[in-house]
């Protein structure tokens, strides 16, 4: 090969490659829309997104695959969690992980912020990325089918969808606030007070660490049949 | 042999300036595994967080890698062009904005001051005072390329990487309110320099090197450099959508992304054969073994860790799996240090030794540090590795929770936590060596 068709190479390379990659970056704005629905993006999506990176949240949590992998990733967190809990653990991490093998700081967040930070989250979690993260599949899907056809979920997935991100119940679902079969044994609480303690836990037992959930009394009726039915 | 221009004098504190923070990121790597391998109390995290820690550990990571081009680049030039570098002031401002920049964003970090980016933490205000270093840089290298009595491939290679580097730098600047914009151009800087500029730079480099080294004809490397460095741009360019797979981003990037990207390794295993070749029809003797060792091990290294390991987990069907987890962690550990750590090594043993004069050096504790690094950081990733195995089999496969997944982990993190006291071991041996260097015990007696 003569020096001439090296440099050839490298033109013919560079250019056809960076020619390919400029023309699928104008189609990849040109599909923002369909695929992460931008239009979406409000003022407190945006606030949102600042105190993500004001708290450097992306340096131990990944989102989208991005980011640092020490602590859960954080793309479907808003299904995988639900409004309340992430503010919980936002603003409280010590009372939240105060049992958990690793911990979280305690920013000083506002609830302002936390509240923006969940519709930044929100708006995250429904950007249409091929079911990515695959483990967090299963709380997009219970979440989703929880607001549209409760009746056709099956009962664990529903109440791992719902409550797995503190609880766990067979070695599923992240356990910081005990297993679902110690705590069918240890509680006492009959089916009414079940779902007024998912709902508001502190009415019912005021030294309570969990947050209230967003869930509605049907969705709260089946959890509390799933604990009955472990006794 | 010794300097043949004054003004390479001024590669010296970079490459000093260098090896130093290569120790501090190495030393903050081992408080990073403490942190996935132990349980820390509340009121420790809370003053001095992981994301901190890591913020320094890749800060660090990025300006010891530029330090060290810096510097080789300020090295080669003058031999390369056969003239004084345009303005050694300009080199020095640009060290101490550089240098001033760095110190003052890994304090920022500590109270808390970050643009929140994982890998581009430095905020705004700081980022301006890297881009004028940048461009005296650029400005600082090409005044002295366009003055030189001959030009050559290398030394527009090198130009043209620096101003590749300096532009992608840019689009991680502002801020985007789309997420999934925002990673798009993320990895406009982080993809394209160390699949794009910074593979440019350090073949220029090493291209140089070797010439220097084992005296073969300038016009075959200089063939190599070309179709190596084409390739590296053709395959790496559109492969930079191996990251868009997740992200929310048409479905034809999964073909595109996937194909052009596990081509990649391609060029390296190129590298891998011209420097065998070259060494194969050497024209110099072997005066300082070491260095042959290291340009061995620097193909070698970078052909495992950045080819092969990335390779592994670069089409889609497995990436869906093993995207964003240890296996991760794995191939950037391998890929950063046989591409990028011991291209910065190499460079250091071939220019340092001639600051001092001498020709022939004790080596020992060199290979010392060679090999204990190079091992060290092997099983490193192997560890890694077989954590990011059994995060992606429990975590997503089995679908078994995070909080089961991590703590099988930390097991791992602790075994981790001994190869990286290892191989810090092999980092102090050879920056001791480095900063050391004594001629060998025959050519003092001869």
């Amino acid at each position: 090969m003569t020096l001439n068709n090296a440099r050839l190479v490298f033109w013919v390379g560079a250019l056809v490659s960076a020619a390919i990659f400029g023309w699928m970056t104008y189609d990849f704005h040109q599909q923002e829309e369909k695929y992460a629905h931008n239009s979406k993006i409000d003022e407190q999506v945006v606030a949102g997104k600042k105190v993500w990176h004001k708290y450097n949240c992306n340096v131990c949590h990944t989102i989208l695959g991005f980011g640092a992998y020490y602590a859960p990733d954080m793309t479907k967190a808003y299904y995988r969690l639900g409004e309340n809990n992430i503010i919980s653990i936002v603003m409280e991490p010590e009372k939240v992980y105060r049992d958990s093998f690793r911990k979280m700081p305690n920013l000083g967040v506002s609830e302002e912020e936390a509240r923006n930070l969940v519709r930044f989250l929100h708006w995250t979690a429904d950007i249409e990325n091929r079911n990515w993260p695959p483990q967090d599949e299963k709380y997009v899907k219970a979440a989703k089918m929880r607001a549209d056809q409760p009746a056709n979920v099956e009962r664990t997935d529903i109440v791992l969808g719902t409550c797995g991100g503190c609880h766990s119940f067979v070695n599923q679902g992240r356990n910081v606030a005990g297993d679902f079969s110690d705590l069918a044994r240890e509680s006492s609480f009959d089916r009414t007070t079940l779902i007024r303690f998912m709902q508001d836990p502190q009415s019912v037992n005021p030294d309570s660490d969990m947050p209230p959930q967003n869930v509605t009394p049907e969705t709260a009726g089946i959890i509390a049949d799933f604990i009955l039915s472990l006794r | 042999m010794t300097i043949q221009y004054q003004s390479q004098k001024v590669a010296l504190p970079y490459m000093q300036l260098s090896l130093l923070l290569f120790i501090l990121q190495v030393v903050m790597g081992l408080w990073l595994a403490c942190n996935y391998a132990f349980t820390l109390p509340q009121g420790l995290v809370d003053v001095f967080s992981f994301a901190t820690s890591r913020a320094i550990h890749t800060n660090l990571l990025v300006a010891w890698m530029l330090l060290g081009f810096m510097g080789g680049a300020y090295f080669i030039l003058p031999v390369e062009c056969e003239r004084e570098l345009h303005s050694t002031k300009i080199a020095w401002l640009q060290l101490i904005l550089f240098a001033g920049a760095a110190v003052i964003a890994v304090i920022g970090f500590l109270f808390g001051w970050t643009q929140g980016k994982p890998l581009l933490e430095i905020p705004v205000p700081l980022d301006m005072v890297i881009v004028v270093a940048a461009l005296l840089f650029l400005y600082n290298i090409l005044m002295t390329v366009l003055r030189a009595e001959k030009q050559s491939v290398l030394q527009w290679m090198l130009v043209g990487g620096v101003l590749f580097l300096a532009l992608m730098y840019l689009f991680g600047i502002p801020f985007y309110s789309s997420l999934n914009a925002d990673y798009y151009y993320w990895w406009w800087v982080i993809h394209l320099w160390v699949e794009g500029a910074w593979e440019l730079i350090t073949a220029a480099i090493i291209a140089f090197v070797i010439i220097q080294v084992t005296g073969v004809n300038r016009k075959v490397v200089e063939k190599w450099l070309y179709v190596e460095t084409g390739l590296f741009l053709f395959t790496g360019i559109v492969g930079t959508g191996h990251h868009y797979y997740w992200i929310g981003a048409p479905h034809y990037w999964l073909w595109w992304g996937g194909i052009f990207s596990a081509l990649e390794p391609l060029p390296i295993l190129l590298m891998v054969i011209d420097t065998w070749l070259h060494i194969r029809e050497r024209k110099n003797p072997v005066v300082n073994q070491l260095i042959w060792v290291y340009i061995v091990g620097l193909a070698l290294y970078h052909f495992v860790g950045a080819g092969i390991w990335g390779f592994i987990h670069t089409l889609p069907p497995i990436n869906y799996y093993t995207h964003g987890s240890q296996i991760t962690v794995s191939h950037g550990h391998m890929a950063f240090f046989g591409a990028y750590a011991l291209l910065n090594l190499t460079v250091f043993y071939f220019a340092l030794p001639q600051f001092k004069g001498i020709e022939k050096y004790e080596a020992k504790a060199g290979y010392w540090g060679f090999w204990t690094m190079a091992v060290s950081m092997f099983f490193l990733c192997l560890v890694f590795g077989v954590a990011g195995i059994l995060q992606v089999y429990l975590e997503r496969m089995l679908d078994i929770g995070y909080s089961t997944a991590h703590m099988m982990m930390m097991f791992w993190f602790k075994v981790a936590l001994f190869f990286g006291v290892c191989f810090l071991a092999g980092v102090l041996t050879t920056v001791y060596h480095l900063f050391t260097l004594q001629p060998a015990v025959e050519a003092r007696q001869g």
